[in-house]
């Protein structure tokens, strides 16, 4: 087996180096500022993905057509916009429904109790969490931590 | 590789041309702003793979960061296309890929990508910086071979596992050996440093 080994160009390393420019802290802030101007359509947007989660997946749904990999790509849409309610515990309670429609799509088969379970606290949390004391929220975590097998760190 | 980015340190991105994928599009302007934030001037947005294929065809770039879990064609698949089929130089940028949550079975798969790192949504502006600063002073070597195309993916120097003979030429073993010739004498290490004319021609 033929293995090439070697070091292309990197034109990215040269030219970050290059005079001008800004500072790190400037850079960051100019994208903390950047980002901040998307909360408020970034929030709707998880209020809606919610809404269509609890639509299709939720106990009134018809779920017996369900797929995995529907449900698995709402969960994404939230993840991608969690970081406007990190304050609530949405951000962490989505890893773990994303670890839980994964453990059911490589096992083949649903378990609805834990996908409501996952349902009803991600609306509390994002209804109440950021008023929640730290400890309470915390518990509520890890008990949803418990029923889907996520482990924080790992995925 | 490692370097923690200090808040006073300069960067210029003013002139990278960076290429941003995601087919979320509320994911999408959060990158693009992000990125944009830190100076870059020419961004370009893809929501597709299919769209990003079309632009690396037609313009060469300084940094590519794409999503991973997309429908249809992923961004994993995007990368391996991008190392083994694109056109020089962009076969060799540095790509960072975001995910959001990684699957059991992807988990191999990002990995052998052929990125240069993978960040955990939902990203924040200090952690992409520190990464793009990474990339720019990356010092791991290019592979290339039939079943990896892409930095190595071994970041330390420590050679193969203890017990292993290693797959590569340049693999030392883990256990020194005993010394083959005799220690060298003081005077020998003296003459080393000493200084000496040197008759340039």
């Amino acid at each position: 087996m033929s293995v090439r080994k070697f070091h292309p160009a990197n034109r990215l390393g040269a030219m970050i180096k290059q005079k001008g420019g800004m500072l790190v802290q400037n850079a960051i802030a100019a994208a903390e500022a950047g980002v901040e101007s998307l909360r408020e359509a970034s929030l709707k947007s998880l209020d809606d993905t919610l809404t269509e989660m609890e639509a299709r997946f939720g106990p009134k749904a018809d779920r017996s057509d369900a797929a995995f990999e529907d449900l698995y790509a709402l969960c994404l849409r939230i993840v991608d916009v969690a970081g406007f309610a990190s304050e609530t515990g949405v951000d962490k309670a989505i890893m773990s429904f994303c670890n839980l429609v994964d453990n059911c799509a490589e096992a083949g088969t649903w378990r609805w109790d834990s996908v409501d379970v996952h349902l009803d606290a991600l609306r509390l949390l994002r209804s109440v969490g950021a008023q929640l004391p730290p400890a309470d929220r915390a518990n509520m975590l890890e008990g949803l931590y418990r029923v889907s097998g996520f482990r924080p760190g790992e995925s | 590789m490692g370097d923690v980015l200090q808040p006073s340190t300069r960067i210029n991105l003013e002139k990278a041309v960076v290429l941003v994928l995601d087919d979320n599009g509320a994911s999408l302007d959060i990158l693009s702003q992000v990125v944009s934030g830190f100076g870059v001037k020419q961004l370009y947005r893809a929501e597709s793979v299919k769209d990003a294929q079309a632009l690396v065809k037609t313009k060469t770039f300084d940094l590519v960061i794409s999503d991973v879990q997309m429908p249809e064609v992923d961004g994993v698949e995007f990368i391996q296309w991008l190392r083994r089929e694109a056109s020089e130089p962009n076969r060799y940028i540095p790509v960072i890929l975001v995910t959001g949550h990684t699957r059991k079975p992807d988990v191999l798969r990002i990995r052998d990508a052929g990125a240069n790192f993978t960040v955990a949504k939902p990203i924040t502006p200090k952690v992409l910086l520190e990464r793009i600063y990474w990339v720019a002073r990356e010092e791991r070597a290019f592979i290339e071979c039939p079943t990896f195309v892409g930095p190595d993916r071994r970041f330390k120097h420590e050679g193969p596992p203890p017990g292993t003979d290693g797959r590569r030429r340049d693999d030392l073993p883990a256990e020194v050996g005993d010394a083959q010739e005799p220690n060298m004498s003081q005077e020998e290490i003296n003459n080393l440093m000493r200084p000496a004319k040197v008759q340039v021609s």
